[in-house]
Protein backbone atom coordinates (compact mmCIF):
# COMPACT_ATOMS: atom_id res chain seq x y z
CA UNK A 1 0.00 0.00 0.00
CA UNK A 2 1.32 3.42 -0.69
CA UNK A 3 2.49 5.61 1.97
CA UNK A 4 0.54 8.91 2.42
CA UNK A 5 2.70 11.94 1.92
CA UNK A 6 3.91 13.21 4.96
CA UNK A 7 3.88 16.76 4.30
CA UNK A 8 -0.27 16.81 3.46
CA UNK A 9 -1.19 14.24 6.33
CA UNK A 10 -1.43 16.88 8.72
CA UNK A 11 -4.74 19.18 9.29
CA UNK A 12 -3.97 22.61 8.51
CA UNK A 13 -1.81 21.75 5.80
CA UNK A 14 -3.69 19.25 4.24
CA UNK A 15 -6.94 21.54 4.83
CA UNK A 16 -4.87 24.47 3.16
CA UNK A 17 -4.32 22.40 0.31
CA UNK A 18 -7.77 21.31 -0.46
CA UNK A 19 -8.96 25.17 -0.39
CA UNK A 20 -5.87 25.93 -2.49
CA UNK A 21 -7.16 23.00 -4.95
CA UNK A 22 -10.36 24.76 -5.44
CA UNK A 23 -9.78 28.23 -6.09
CA UNK A 24 -7.12 29.87 -7.87
CA UNK A 25 -5.74 31.66 -5.55
CA UNK A 26 -6.70 33.00 -1.98
CA UNK A 27 -5.38 35.53 0.52
CA UNK A 28 -3.98 34.74 3.81
CA UNK A 29 -6.81 36.25 5.75
CA UNK A 30 -9.07 33.89 3.72
CA UNK A 31 -6.78 31.33 4.63
CA UNK A 32 -7.22 31.93 8.52
CA UNK A 33 -10.60 32.24 8.27
CA UNK A 34 -11.49 29.20 6.42
CA UNK A 35 -8.89 27.07 8.20
CA UNK A 36 -9.81 28.60 11.80
CA UNK A 37 -5.93 28.50 12.57
CA UNK A 38 -3.91 31.00 14.13
CA UNK A 39 -1.62 33.36 12.17
CA UNK A 40 1.71 32.38 13.53
CA UNK A 41 0.62 28.53 12.81
CA UNK A 42 -0.58 29.12 9.45
CA UNK A 43 2.26 30.86 8.63
CA UNK A 44 4.37 28.80 9.59
CA UNK A 45 2.61 26.02 7.58
CA UNK A 46 2.66 27.89 4.49
CA UNK A 47 5.98 27.75 4.72
CA UNK A 48 6.79 24.28 4.68
CA UNK A 49 4.39 23.80 1.99
CA UNK A 50 6.38 26.41 0.09
CA UNK A 51 9.87 25.48 0.77
CA UNK A 52 8.14 21.86 -0.58
CA UNK A 53 6.89 23.77 -3.36
CA UNK A 54 3.24 22.62 -3.28
CA UNK A 55 2.26 26.39 -3.28
CA UNK A 56 3.47 29.38 -4.20
CA UNK A 57 3.24 32.52 -2.15
CA UNK A 58 3.45 36.09 -3.41
CA UNK A 59 4.25 39.07 -0.75
CA UNK A 60 2.83 41.94 -2.15
CA UNK A 61 0.32 45.56 -1.09
CA UNK A 62 -2.92 46.19 -1.78
CA UNK A 63 -3.55 49.75 -0.92
CA UNK A 64 -1.52 50.87 2.03
CA UNK A 65 -1.68 47.25 3.67
CA UNK A 66 0.69 43.79 2.96
CA UNK A 67 -1.42 41.04 1.46
CA UNK A 68 0.21 37.76 0.91
CA UNK A 69 -1.37 35.39 -1.91
CA UNK A 70 -0.80 31.84 -1.98
CA UNK A 71 -1.85 29.61 -4.74
CA UNK A 72 -1.65 25.73 -5.20
CA UNK A 73 1.48 24.59 -7.87
CA UNK A 74 1.52 21.71 -10.85
CA UNK A 75 3.39 19.76 -8.37
CA UNK A 76 1.45 20.53 -5.29
CA UNK A 77 -2.00 19.66 -7.25
CA UNK A 78 0.03 16.18 -8.14
CA UNK A 79 0.87 15.64 -4.63
CA UNK A 80 -2.63 16.31 -3.44
CA UNK A 81 -3.92 14.32 -6.28
CA UNK A 82 -1.92 11.38 -5.56
CA UNK A 83 -2.85 11.80 -1.74
CA UNK A 84 -6.29 11.48 -2.02
CA UNK A 85 -5.69 8.66 -4.45
CA UNK A 86 -3.63 6.92 -1.06
CA UNK A 87 -6.48 7.88 0.97
CA UNK A 88 -8.64 5.86 -1.33
CA UNK A 89 -6.40 2.55 -0.85
CA UNK A 90 -6.67 2.81 2.47
CA UNK A 91 -10.27 3.34 3.12
CA UNK A 92 -11.22 1.29 0.62
CA UNK A 93 -13.06 3.43 -1.19
CA UNK B 1 -7.27 24.39 13.78
CA UNK B 2 -4.20 22.70 14.76
CA UNK B 3 -0.95 21.05 13.73
CA UNK B 4 -1.65 17.56 14.42
CA UNK B 5 -1.73 13.86 12.29
CA UNK B 6 -4.55 12.56 11.27
CA UNK B 7 -6.46 9.44 10.67
CA UNK B 8 -7.38 8.38 7.11
CA UNK B 9 -10.56 9.10 8.14
CA UNK B 10 -9.78 12.57 9.39
CA UNK B 11 -8.39 13.17 6.62
CA UNK B 12 -11.44 12.80 4.44
CA UNK B 13 -13.18 14.94 6.64
CA UNK B 14 -11.08 17.93 6.40
CA UNK B 15 -10.88 17.57 2.72
CA UNK B 16 -14.91 17.72 2.86
CA UNK B 17 -14.96 20.42 4.83
CA UNK B 18 -12.56 22.73 3.22
CA UNK B 19 -14.41 22.13 0.05
CA UNK B 20 -17.85 23.24 1.43
CA UNK B 21 -16.13 26.10 3.09
CA UNK B 22 -15.02 27.11 -0.24
CA UNK B 23 -18.25 26.46 -1.78
CA UNK B 24 -19.53 29.21 0.15
CA UNK B 25 -19.75 31.93 -2.43
CA UNK B 26 -18.88 35.75 -2.51
CA UNK B 27 -20.87 37.50 -4.69
CA UNK B 28 -19.70 40.32 -3.75
CA UNK B 29 -20.88 44.09 -4.68
CA UNK B 30 -22.28 45.86 -7.38
CA UNK B 31 -20.33 48.68 -7.18
CA UNK B 32 -18.59 48.07 -10.70
CA UNK B 33 -21.39 47.65 -12.37
CA UNK B 34 -23.00 50.70 -11.06
CA UNK B 35 -19.86 52.77 -11.99
CA UNK B 36 -20.47 51.27 -15.71
CA UNK B 37 -24.20 51.53 -15.69
CA UNK B 38 -24.00 55.54 -14.19
CA UNK B 39 -21.12 56.43 -16.61
CA UNK B 40 -23.07 54.77 -19.87
CA UNK B 41 -26.75 56.26 -18.89
CA UNK B 42 -25.07 59.89 -17.89
CA UNK B 43 -23.15 60.11 -21.35
CA UNK B 44 -25.73 59.08 -23.20
CA UNK B 45 -28.16 61.68 -21.79
CA UNK B 46 -25.41 64.44 -22.31
CA UNK B 47 -24.50 63.42 -25.75
CA UNK B 48 -28.63 62.90 -26.56
CA UNK B 49 -29.26 66.37 -25.22
CA UNK B 50 -26.12 68.05 -27.22
CA UNK B 51 -26.65 66.43 -30.43
CA UNK B 52 -30.72 67.14 -29.96
CA UNK B 53 -29.91 71.24 -29.49
CA UNK B 54 -26.76 71.84 -31.34
CA UNK B 55 -27.54 69.43 -33.98
CA UNK B 56 -23.11 69.65 -34.02
CA UNK B 57 -21.61 66.17 -34.64
CA UNK B 58 -18.78 66.98 -32.78
CA UNK B 59 -20.43 65.97 -29.41
CA UNK B 60 -20.14 62.23 -30.70
CA UNK B 61 -16.64 62.86 -29.68
CA UNK B 62 -18.17 62.70 -25.79
CA UNK B 63 -18.70 58.66 -26.45
CA UNK B 64 -14.70 58.61 -25.40
CA UNK B 65 -15.44 59.51 -21.93
CA UNK B 66 -16.76 56.07 -21.06
CA UNK B 67 -13.82 53.95 -21.84
CA UNK B 68 -11.52 56.54 -20.57
CA UNK B 69 -13.37 57.18 -17.14
CA UNK B 70 -14.35 53.52 -17.20
CA UNK B 71 -11.30 51.60 -17.79
CA UNK B 72 -9.13 53.82 -15.45
CA UNK B 73 -11.65 53.27 -12.52
CA UNK B 74 -12.68 49.70 -13.13
CA UNK B 75 -8.65 48.27 -12.00
CA UNK B 76 -9.02 49.83 -8.81
CA UNK B 77 -12.23 48.52 -8.04
CA UNK B 78 -11.77 45.00 -9.19
CA UNK B 79 -8.83 44.98 -6.77
CA UNK B 80 -10.38 45.77 -3.61
CA UNK B 81 -13.27 43.51 -4.47
CA UNK B 82 -10.70 40.93 -4.65
CA UNK B 83 -9.13 41.81 -1.34
CA UNK B 84 -12.62 42.57 0.18
CA UNK B 85 -13.24 38.62 -0.74
CA UNK B 86 -10.02 37.29 -0.12
CA UNK B 87 -9.98 34.52 -2.67
CA UNK B 88 -10.15 34.30 -6.84
CA UNK B 89 -12.30 31.25 -8.09
CA UNK B 90 -11.61 30.02 -11.23
CA UNK B 91 -15.48 31.42 -12.33
CA UNK B 92 -14.03 34.74 -11.04
CA UNK B 93 -11.34 34.64 -13.44
CA UNK B 94 -13.35 33.63 -16.26
CA UNK B 95 -15.94 36.68 -15.57
CA UNK B 96 -13.24 39.06 -15.35
CA UNK B 97 -11.88 37.77 -18.76
CA UNK B 98 -15.35 37.84 -20.36
CA UNK B 99 -15.39 41.29 -19.74
CA UNK B 100 -12.20 42.40 -20.53
CA UNK B 101 -12.47 40.75 -24.31
CA UNK B 102 -15.74 43.19 -24.27
CA UNK B 103 -14.05 45.91 -23.14
CA UNK B 104 -10.82 45.46 -25.32
CA UNK B 105 -13.47 45.45 -27.92
CA UNK B 106 -15.75 47.88 -27.46
CA UNK B 107 -12.28 49.99 -27.40
CA UNK B 108 -11.08 48.81 -30.93
CA UNK B 109 -14.81 49.49 -32.38
CA UNK B 110 -14.87 52.91 -30.50
CA UNK B 111 -11.66 53.72 -32.95
CA UNK B 112 -13.11 52.37 -35.85
CA UNK B 113 -15.86 54.30 -35.86
CA UNK B 114 -13.67 57.55 -35.07
CA UNK B 115 -11.78 56.44 -38.60
CA UNK B 116 -15.22 56.00 -40.21
CA UNK B 117 -16.45 59.22 -39.11
CA UNK B 118 -13.58 60.94 -40.66
CA UNK B 119 -14.24 58.75 -44.00
CA UNK B 120 -17.64 61.28 -43.52
CA UNK B 121 -20.25 58.75 -42.55
CA UNK B 122 -21.49 59.66 -39.16
CA UNK B 123 -24.21 57.29 -38.74
CA UNK B 124 -20.97 54.54 -38.21
CA UNK B 125 -21.56 55.39 -34.28
CA UNK B 126 -24.58 53.43 -33.98
CA UNK B 127 -22.81 50.54 -34.81
CA UNK B 128 -20.88 51.06 -31.77
CA UNK B 129 -23.97 51.23 -29.82
CA UNK B 130 -25.70 48.11 -31.68
CA UNK B 131 -22.66 46.30 -31.01
CA UNK B 132 -22.66 46.72 -27.46
CA UNK B 133 -26.27 46.15 -26.91
CA UNK B 134 -25.73 42.75 -28.49
CA UNK B 135 -22.50 41.41 -26.72
CA UNK B 136 -22.87 43.66 -23.14
CA UNK B 137 -26.15 41.50 -21.98
CA UNK B 138 -24.10 38.43 -23.52
CA UNK B 139 -21.08 38.76 -21.18
CA UNK B 140 -23.74 40.01 -18.49
CA UNK B 141 -25.82 36.67 -19.00
CA UNK B 142 -22.92 34.54 -18.77
CA UNK B 143 -21.93 36.48 -15.32
CA UNK B 144 -25.34 35.69 -13.89
CA UNK B 145 -25.21 32.39 -15.05
CA UNK B 146 -22.04 31.71 -13.13
CA UNK B 147 -22.89 33.35 -9.74
CA UNK B 148 -26.90 32.25 -10.16
CA UNK B 149 -28.00 35.63 -10.10
CA UNK B 150 -31.56 36.43 -11.34
CA UNK B 151 -31.25 40.32 -12.06
CA UNK B 152 -28.12 40.16 -14.12
CA UNK B 153 -29.71 37.18 -15.93
CA UNK B 154 -33.08 39.06 -16.75
CA UNK B 155 -31.44 42.42 -17.45
CA UNK B 156 -29.20 40.68 -19.91
CA UNK B 157 -32.46 39.39 -22.03
CA UNK B 158 -33.50 42.55 -21.96
CA UNK B 159 -30.64 44.46 -23.25
CA UNK B 160 -29.93 41.28 -25.53
CA UNK B 161 -34.30 41.57 -26.79
CA UNK B 162 -33.06 45.58 -27.28
CA UNK B 163 -29.79 44.93 -29.62
CA UNK B 164 -31.51 42.19 -31.74
CA UNK B 165 -34.56 44.39 -32.72
CA UNK B 166 -31.46 47.28 -33.17
CA UNK B 167 -29.85 44.35 -35.47
CA UNK B 168 -33.23 43.61 -37.21
CA UNK B 169 -34.07 47.30 -37.95
CA UNK B 170 -30.28 47.84 -39.18
CA UNK B 171 -30.95 44.98 -41.24
CA UNK B 172 -34.29 46.09 -42.59
CA UNK B 173 -33.44 49.83 -43.00
CA UNK B 174 -35.03 51.41 -40.34
CA UNK B 175 -32.83 54.29 -39.63
CA UNK B 176 -31.85 54.38 -35.97
CA UNK B 177 -32.71 58.15 -35.05
CA UNK B 178 -31.24 59.53 -32.09
CA UNK B 179 -34.64 60.70 -30.59
CA UNK B 180 -35.96 56.75 -29.88
CA UNK B 181 -32.43 54.66 -30.06
CA UNK B 182 -30.61 56.78 -27.37
CA UNK B 183 -33.70 56.75 -25.01
CA UNK B 184 -33.64 53.22 -25.72
CA UNK B 185 -29.98 52.64 -25.30
CA UNK B 186 -30.60 54.41 -22.11
CA UNK B 187 -33.72 52.50 -20.77
CA UNK B 188 -31.60 49.31 -21.45
CA UNK B 189 -28.69 50.35 -19.65
CA UNK B 190 -30.73 50.98 -16.37
CA UNK B 191 -32.20 47.78 -16.32
CA UNK B 192 -29.38 45.69 -17.38
CA UNK B 193 -26.30 47.19 -14.99
CA UNK B 194 -28.29 50.36 -12.61
CA UNK B 195 -30.81 48.16 -11.20
CA UNK B 196 -28.98 44.45 -10.77
CA UNK B 197 -26.03 46.69 -9.48
CA UNK B 198 -27.82 47.91 -6.47
CA UNK B 199 -29.72 44.77 -6.02
CA UNK B 200 -26.03 43.02 -5.33
CA UNK B 201 -25.18 46.33 -3.32
CA UNK B 202 -28.54 45.21 -1.39
CA UNK B 203 -27.42 41.70 -0.66
CA UNK B 204 -23.92 42.00 0.10
CA UNK B 205 -25.27 44.66 2.89
CA UNK B 206 -27.80 42.00 4.39
CA UNK B 207 -25.04 39.35 3.93
CA UNK B 208 -22.69 41.35 6.15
Amino acid sequence: MKELDPLLHSQLRLAVMSILMNVEEADFVYLKEKTESTAGNLSVQLDKLSTAGYISVEKGMSGKRPRTTCAITNEGRKAFEEYVEALRTYLNL
Amino acid sequence: MEERKLTEKESLEVITSMIARTKQRYIGNGNILLMWGYLVVFTTILVWIMLGTTHQNVWNWLWFAIPIMGCSVTPFMARRQERDCGAVTYSDKITSQLWTIFGISEIVLTFMCLGFQFLGDIYCWKAMLTYTLVTAPIAEIAQGLIIKEKSLIIGGIVGLLAGLITICCVAGGIPLYDYWFLPLFIVVFIVMMIVPGHILNYKARRNK
